[in-house]
């Protein structure tokens, strides 16, 4: 797969994630004064596209990475998947015996707390190969 | 591993970003394997060893 250069990553990043903000400031607060369950549905799920969007270019990014560079993505996201599924379990069961009182919007902020886990780890793990990989 | 790969690029001339293009893979990867915390997997050092016309056992050695 054809590398894909740095500034172009973050161009369509940067694109991606504006379409998000601008979604979530003034797409998704309607959801609550529409009440049609077709619209409803498609405004409240409209910021999953740009995210899937970014999950594509982040695969895309990888896939076109070395073998190095694929080991340090690998890593991170593994490691970060697993970080986020042990504090979810924590809060689920916390939620279940009464403990925590959680709603269900706050899944909305695992697919975020993923991002800047792997963010981190990827840094961290980049830097003890002698830093600097994409 | 220890290996001689930063010897062998040196005397062909190269810099590790022209001998990256050259293996298809990123100058940190490069750097990487040079400095050891890196060992590359068997198709990248048959491609290393082909480049600089040598074996794979006498550019890594595991022993070190």
């Amino acid at each position: 797969m054809r590398r894909l250069s740095r500034s172009s990553y973050r161009r369509v990043l940067a694109v991606l994630m504006a379409a998000y903000v601008l979604l979530m400031l003034f797409a998704w607060p309607a959801v609550r004064q529409v009440h049609a369950p077709a619209a409803r549905i498609a405004l409240a799920l409209a910021p999953v596209v740009p995210v899937i969007g970014v999950i594509a270019l982040m695969a895309r990014r990888v896939m076109g990475g070395d073998e190095l560079e694929q080991r340090v993505h690998m890593l991170a996201l593994g490691a970060a998947t697993a970080l986020v599924a042990v504090a979810s379990l924590v809060a689920g069961f916390l939620a279940a015996a009464g403990v925590l009182a959680l709603g269900g919007d706050v899944l909305i902020f695992v697919f975020p707390a993923l991002c800047v886990l792997y963010g981190a780890l990827h840094w961290r793990i980049a830097r003890h190969y002698g830093g600097g990989c994409r | 591993m220890k290996n001689t790969l930063r010897t062998l690029r040196e005397r062909s001339g190269w810099s590790q970003a022209e001998l990256a293009a050259r293996l298809d893979v990123s100058r940190q990867t490069v750097n990487a394997i040079e400095t050891g915390r890196y060992d590359p997997s068997l198709p990248l050092a048959f491609r290393i060893a082909g480049l600089f016309g040598s074996t794979i056992e006498s550019i890594f050695d595991p022993e070190e």
